[in-house]
């Protein structure tokens, strides 16, 4: 069932447009943020391990945002179009309902990476640390990506209307954000490791800097792998173990 | 696939009951003790204002709400299994959405598909049904470019899609004119008689659903105000209602009508029950009530008086044989 739920909405997802809208945009963001560091680098304002970091990094915050919106509108979305009460009337176990949900929400990401490839590429300049760029890029990305898709359905299962939905995610998004808008004394500080490292967002942004650029091995950046890998853990039971079963015609019923 | 349990076997077979059935959200009461039963091959008009119970009724017999006590059976199924249960039902939601980009072919093959059916399989249902609702000519088209009339008969198919044993209805003529209205009530019936199944049936249209349902179940405030067959309804309320016998003439005549009838012997008063209509209601005095050999006279002498008053007289119907006048009668006190 859930395959077929998947099928369903990878299609109304991706010809219906809304996924090519996002990427379209998406596409948009990568080229002015690839132009920018570009510039700066050759202007020697920036090293060039430090721009494909920035590169890999806007690569996956501009992703997450994609699969944010899908994963906040996929159940909300249906209940305001008045289209989920037929699926939860079908024999389909709501589990099933949400499984399928969650991998068509998050099928715009490894789309969002192929398009990041040529950008980050072309900084890279050739150098090595693409392939390292490519692989921990895709790893933390992924990761990431489950997280917030897997967030933006849970927001999503809990409200009666998208507008409540996105506005919650898009607040926590925001919030994630933040700590990257601080400056560098603090986050070098004891305060800002911590904050690095509980904020997931933050969390892989240090440990892509840190191997990426600073060319660290994974045994000194491991605990940069805690927080998103707890975060996704948490989201994806809170999710599947008890929301999903809990999924209901409107959010607020018994 | 699904067992089909012995109890099917004929025609007369119960394939729906409910016993006691109670919602409540907090110290609110949605509904009191639902309690009926539906044989195979009927069917069943849920009735009420609005507020009175019927969707959330509707919804935990389709198991979208859980009852907060009581329980039900569905073909054999007990309440308890909610999954098996939705393999033998179908349902038209109130207010249906549909996927706008999808084909009529493709929707209801998808959910075909979520029922079990294979690919192949599941699209010669979805031609086959698409034939029977009359929407094989727009079978390929987008269903956002179809009309109210052509997604609710799409909605009916995709209730029919698993052949379930009772379908359900809410609201289904909700939005149709009056030619859509009939087609699809005419749908619904073929669904009981020609496929045996138990249909039920929310609605507001008291007229056409009198035309269709063999039994029904009135509601008001989430209690069950009155059930059993259309004739059991009717009849048994007779005897309460005041206006028992109603005459319908034109706008400019009511008042002389009115006049004329309340002078008459035999006659308590007449009073206007429907004003857009013409319809007015007249009660009888003392122990006439209008049946019987003293009844027939006084209606004899009604229609005289208005004929030799040339009134002109658009309708004539004896009271308390229209299950408008049981449902209005019992529904009055949340009517303001």
């Amino acid at each position: 069932m859930w395959w077929l739920i998947f099928k369903q909405e990878f299609v109304e997802m991706w010809a219906g447009g809304r996924v090519l809208n996002y990427l379209a945009l998406y596409g948009v963001l990568m080229s002015i943020t690839a132009y920018l560091l570009a510039t700066n680098n050759q202007l020697n304002l920036l090293p060039l391990k430090q721009t494909v970091v920035v590169a890999v990094t806007s690569t996956i915050t501009f992703g997450l945002f994609i699969g944010l919106v899908m994963g906040a509108e996929s159940i909300s979305g249906e209940r305001e179009r008045a289209t989920l009460e037929p699926l939860l009337l079908t024999p389909s176990g709501h589990r099933q309902i949400v499984v399928g949900k969650f991998l068509a929400a998050m099928s715009p990401w490894p789309a969002a990476m192929i398009v990041s490839v040529p950008y980050v590429a072309t900084l890279s300049q050739g150098d090595r640390v693409l392939w390292l760029a490519l692989f921990w890029g895709a790893v933390m990305g992924t990761l990431s990506a489950i997280a917030f898709v897997g967030f933006g359905m849970l927001v999503s299962i809990w409200s009666d209307s998208s507008r409540t939905s996105l506005f919650v995610c898009l607040l926590v998004y925001a919030g994630l954000l933040i700590p990257a808008q601080l400056p560098t004394e603090f986050l070098n500080s004891r305060s800002g490791v911590l904050v690095s490292a509980i904020d997931p967002v933050q969390s892989s942004s240090r440990l892509l800097t840190k191997v990426l650029a600073e060319g660290r091995s994974l045994g000194e950046v491991w605990i940069y792998l805690v927080a998103p890998a707890v975060v996704t853990a948490l989201i994806m039971g809170l999710l599947f173990a008890y929301s999903a079963p809990r999924l209901r015609l409107a959010a607020t019923e018994e | 696939m699904n067992q089909v349990p012995d109890s099917r076997s004929n025609g007369q077979a119960e394939i729906l009951s409910a016993q006691d059935l109670r919602k409540t959200y907090g110290n609110r009461v949605a509904l009191k003790g639902l309690t009926f039963s539906l044989k195979a091959g009927r069917v069943l008009g849920f009735l009420g204002p609005n507020g009175a119970g019927k969707t959330t009724s509707i919804r935990i017999l389709t198991t979208i709400l859980r009852p907060s006590s009581g329980h039900f059976v569905v073909d054999g199924v007990s309440s308890e299994h909610p999954v098996a249960i939705r393999r033998r039902i179908g349902v038209l939601p109130e207010g249906l959405g549909f996927p706008k980009q999808m084909t009529g072919t493709g929707y209801l093959t998808y959910f075909a598909q979520l029922y079990g059916r294979p690919a192949a399989e599941a699209r010669q249902i979805a031609s086959r049904l698409l034939e029977d609702v009359g929407l094989q000519n727009r079978a390929d088209s987008a269903i956002g470019s179809y009309s109210h009339g052509m997604r609710q008969r799409l909605g009916i198919a995709r209730a029919l899609v698993n052949d379930p044993a009772v379908v359900f209805l809410d609201e289904p003529t909700l939005g149709l004119d009056p030619r859509g209205q009939r087609e699809l009530l005419s749908l619904v019936q073929g669904i009981a008689r020609g496929r045996n199944k138990g249909v039920v049936l929310c609605s507001h249209l008291l007229s056409e659903i009198e035309g269709i349902c063999d039994d029904v179940v009135i509601m008001n405030a989430g209690e069950v105000v009155a059930k059993g067959s259309v004739a059991e309804v009717t009849g048994q309320s007779h005897a309460n209602l005041d206006h028992l016998v109603r005459i319908r003439v034109p706008a400019t005549s009511i008042a002389m009508t009115r006049e004329l009838l309340e002078g008459l012997p035999g006659v308590e008063h007449a009073v206007l029950t429907d004003e857009r209509a013409g319809w007015l209601g007249v009660k009888l005095a003392g122990s006439l009530d209008g049946s019987g050999p003293d009844g027939h006279h006084v209606r004899n002498t009604l229609l005289d008086a208005l004929i030799r008053a040339d009134v002109p007289i658009l309708g004539f119907d004896i009271g308390g044989g229209r299950l408008q006048d049981v449902f209005l009668q019992l529904t009055a006190e949340s009517i303001q």
